[in-house]
């Protein structure tokens, strides 16, 4: 317990930080209903000319953008921005000097600005339902959706760990990171089902991490993951975890060396 | 009471730190050549530093930029390894145990702060107070000592964003001591602060070095805080200790000269005066410099007097800055390392 003392107290001073801009939070809610009514009218208008995917009726289709519209408020939170922000500045120096695990406590901040966003799921959902119809599935399905989602969070944190862990070497990566965002918001099923795209590219970019973040949790919601594939589907993510979570560790041993030897 | 083996509390012996880049070959296809046979640059930061500090001393760190100051404290406190050479903090190899050295040490940095941007002050002390494990009476009463000590009271609860840098100053301060630590390395501190603030932060290093034994390595490039706050200093250049000793020995060593400042009452061409050289004039008021071993200071002002009609005469003395200017160009005549 006073083991993980520093790490809980990062997170909650994490959480007050972001907490202090409200106004941003409010338009991000305010901006949230505003898309989901847009994706509605766009696959309302999409499915009146026939282009509907696997069979996926329209209700299931706008429960899908909606959902993932809903994820995206916690998914969009960058937790490891900090440490771009913190090899700009030397702050990484400053980290190394105290008596903490560096990696875990940016692991931490990242979580407490996360739960801040969380926050606005609820009202951001509240609104959701005045403007679109979403179905409800099972009990044990919305269990297993939650279960994907919090996997499809941690492989989202440590693909932006690496990304931003690029920084240690070049410093600036917004270009950089701009295209990965692009590819992982397009390739994670985020703004389309993944199914939507033909041939052998449609069957590649499932064999890619990137589905482990909106992809899975979102069929899993809408129910074109069977009850019984939910294991593979669940051990497919995990495996996607694990590779995520191996690589952020050998870039941050690489990193970690790089700055002791070669002083940052 | 047995007497404590005499083990200083940091020491380094012939430490050294190298610096390897890979150098770029010109031309289209230097690129690649980088990539299949790199031509790698060295270069040498810290020289073979051989230095200790015993508890409880104040030791100004000094020397011009690119000399190796930086390199040395990160090394201290275990965020860069060294190339060679032996280096013990309080007992421990700091690079080797990094967490366990960052207990023992404060580190205050001029240039950048601790302190959280967007959060009340008070809150990177709570933070700190967690990492620490500092037990809550404890953290109080400490708290409590800063608040009054810094006078921070004002501010203690308003966002970092929002305090002047002389606040800030004094926050990180607070944030660098909150733990106790027996060693502080402070890194250009006073850089950018008023006068008053100055003072503010030269009395409290001062308080916690003479109440709490805390020992002191202050790195900064104005001299006015090292001559008040240190006796000794170890200056370094190109990575190499060119002198380690008292201020005042430096002093006697370099500050042969004295300078004569006299004011005329009407405009004088060319003064002269037999044993000083002419630094300045304006024609009112004109600057002699003379070497003090040879010269007597009363002679140079008779004779002065009898000369010219003068209004006023002054003596100064030299400025342990300009005793450092003048080893920064001219490079250090003394016997090499002498401690």
């Amino acid at each position: 317990m006073t083991a993980l003392a520093p790490y809980i107290e990062y997170a909650r001073k994490a959480f007050a930080r972001e907490a202090t801009y409200r106004i941003e939070l409010l338009a991000e809610i305010g901006s949230l209903a505003l898309r989901v009514y847009l994706l509605r009218a766009l696959w309302t208008a999409l499915y009146t000319h026939n282009i509907a995917p696997m069979g996926l009726p329209l209700h299931s289709m706008i429960t899908y953008a909606t959902v993932a519209m809903l994820m995206s408020l916690v998914l969009e939170v960058d937790g490891t921005r900090v440490i771009r922000e913190k090899l700009r500045e030397g702050g990484i120096a400053v980290d190394l000097m105290k008596p903490i695990v560096v990696p875990f406590a940016y692991f931490s901040d990242g979580v407490g600005q996360t739960l801040v966003h969380a926050l606005a799921i609820l009202p951001s959902l509240l609104i959701s339902l005045m403007l679109v119809h979403i179905d409800v599935p099972s009990a044990a399905t919305l269990v297993v959706f939650f279960f994907s989602f919090a996997l499809g969070y941690g492989v989202n944190f440590f693909v932006n760990f690496l990304l931003n862990g690029v920084a240690f070497w070049t410093l600036e990566t917004f270009g950089l990171q701009l295209i990965v965002r692009w590819i992982s918001d397009l390739l994670s099923g985020q703004i389309l089902p993944l199914a939507f795209f033909p041939g052998w590219f449609g069957r590649a970019v499932f064999a890619l991490p990137f589905a482990a973040i909106y992809s899975t949790p979102l069929l899993v919601f809408i129910g074109i993951i069977p009850p019984r594939q939910w294991v593979t589907a669940l051990a497919v993510q995990a495996a996607w975890l694990v590779v995520t979570a191996a690589a952020s560790y050998l870039l941050w041993r690489a990193a970690a060396r790089r700055v002791v030897v070669q002083g940052g | 009471m047995a007497k404590s083996l005499g083990v200083p509390l940091i020491v380094t012996r012939e430490l050294r730190k190298v610096f390897r880049s890979a150098k770029r070959s010109p031309g289209p296809l230097g690129a690649l050549r980088g990539l299949f046979a790199p031509v790698y640059e060295d270069r040498v930061a810290v020289a073979g530093v051989s230095m200790e500090i015993e508890r409880g001393e104040l030791v100004g760190y000094i020397g011009p930029n690119g000399a190796g100051k930086s390199t040395t404290i990160k090394m201290l406190t275990g965020i860069l390894v060294p190339s060679g050479g032996e280096i013990a903090v309080a007992g421990i190899v700091p690079h080797r145990k990094r967490r366990e050295n960052a207990r023992n040490i404060g580190v205050v940095f001029g240039q950048r702060t601790q302190l959280s941007w967007d959060l009340p002050l008070v809150d990177s002390f709570e933070l700190l107070r967690a990492i620490y494990g500092i037990p809550a009476d404890r953290y109080r009463r400490s708290l409590d000592d800063f608040v009054e000590l810094l006078e921070m009271g004002d501010f203690l609860r308003t966002p970092v964003s929002q305090l002047s840098l002389g606040q800030r100053m004094r926050g990180d301060f607070a944030a660098a001591m909150l733990h106790e630590p027996p060693i502080l390395y402070l890194d250009e501190p006073t850089i950018g602060l008023d006068v008053v603030a100055k003072e503010a932060i030269r009395t409290f290093v001062e308080r916690v070095n003479r109440e709490q034994g805390t020992t002191v390595i202050l790195t900064t490039h104005d001299l006015a805080d090292v001559e008040r706050l240190c006796r000794r200093i170890v200056l370094i250049d190109r990575g190499r200790i060119i002198f380690d000793g008292p201020i005042e020995r430096i002093k006697n060593e370099y500050g042969r000269e004295r300078t004569l400042v006299v004011r005329f009452t009407e405009p004088t061409s060319a003064p002269a005066i037999p044993g000083a050289r002419l630094e300045a004039s304006d024609g009112i008021t004109a600057r002699f410099v003379f070497d003090r071993a040879s010269q007597r200071a009363d002679r140079l002002v008779r004779e002065v007097s009898e000369r010219y009609s003068v209004e006023d005469i002054a003596i100064e003395e030299p400025e342990l800055e300009g005793i450092i200017r003048h080893i920064y160009t001219q490079g250090y005549a003394g016997e090499e390392r002498s401690a």
